[in-house]
């Protein structure tokens, strides 16, 4: 049931979805996999949306040169505080009526049916395909929907895996190598491409519209195009 | 016959151009249109392909459809290039 309080937090977009819709969200737990430029923007909507659980997950402190994008860390936090720490202290205080769980550390293949355990919807918000793949597994697995999203530059991607209806990373990005060298990035691109993904999982959460299922978005934001691609 | 290509993310800043039309040998292949491109622009032979498998640093999708390298074209095709990103 919705609080009152809820019922009011989330009028605007109760118009969207209905109670239902809500309910939903609240009962929902979501797992932000790297808590960086794309991390930031998905896990700041998705709470604000009032997921009811949120799993966030990075091995990383900050650096003053993460700070052009990863909006959800500040000057205090530099060498400081791990950014799952530094993200769940904000975002307790935007949104005390949601759940902010972490884990401070590197997925792999010993610990991750573990840390990911009750996890509805995955968002990938990693900087490197050996890691990504690693949650592809867990999900094809499990039967868990993978949201994934990757930027460079002005430039990004977006894709929604649902296992046994789409295909799988692998299937889609078979030649990914392990580099993950230093890349260009805004802030705003990560932003958008992040709003995007956390749209994804509101999707697929509530049932409205259409995710990005056997579609690849691609956005770049220098010359203004959003084309959608086939995979199937 | 004709194709056209269309150049996203950095194939886009390296080539100069967001799509052009291109007039091809009649049943090439997608890894052939793509030898073709990089005798046609050495940047993307030099900056983008990798050396030892050539093909792994591309995505291609054909009339908005993702596919292989060993597909072969038709003439109206419009084939876009686009690099697999992994920045977060």
């Amino acid at each position: 049931m919705l609080s009152e309080r809820e019922l009011e937090r989330y009028d605007r977009q109760i118009m969207i979805f209905g109670e239902e819709g809500q309910e939903k969200l609240k009962n929902s737990k979501v797992a932000v996999v790297g808590v960086g430029g794309l991390g930031s923007p998905v896990a700041y909507y998705l709470a604000a949306a009032g997921i009811g659980t949120l799993l966030l997950i990075d091995e990383q402190t900050p650096e003053l040169s993460n700070l052009n994008r990863q909006t959800l860390h500040w000057e205090e936090d530099i060498d400081r505080n791990p950014k799952p720490v530094s993200a769940r202290w904000k975002l307790e205080r935007f949104n005390s009526d949601i759940k902010i769980e972490t884990f401070v550390g590197r997925l792999s293949e010993e610990n991750i049916d573990e840390i990911l355990k009750g996890v509805d919807v995955i968002v990938d918000c990693l900087d490197n395909f050996e890691t990504r793949f690693l949650l592809d597994d867990y999900a094809q697995r499990n039967g868990v929907p993978l949201v994934h999203g990757a930027v460079e530059g002005t430039y990004g991607q977006v894709t929604t895996i649902v296992p046994g209806l789409t295909k799988s990373l692998h299937e889609i990005f078979p030649n990914m190598g392990k580099k993950g060298k230093k890349f260009p990035i805004i802030g705003a691109t990560a932003g958008v491409v992040g709003s995007i993904q956390a749209m994804e999982v509101i999707k697929l959460l509530t049932g409205i519209g259409e995710p990005l299922l056997n579609k690849l978005l691609l956005v770049d934001l220098a010359y203004n195009t959003f084309d959608v691609v086939e995979l199937r | 016959m004709r194709i056209k290509v269309r150049y996203f993310a950095r194939y886009r800043s390296l080539v100069g151009k967001g799509e052009e039309e291109l007039e091809v040998p009649e049943g090439i292949t997608v890894k052939e249109l793509i030898d073709i491109l990089k005798e046609r622009y050495p940047i993307l032979k030099n900056e983008v392909f990798a050396e030892e498998d050539d093909l792994a640093d591309v995505n291609v999708s054909r009339n908005g459809r993702y596919v292989r390298f060993d597909e072969v074209l038709k003439d109206g095709d419009v084939v876009a290039l686009f690099p697999p990103v992994s920045g977060g």
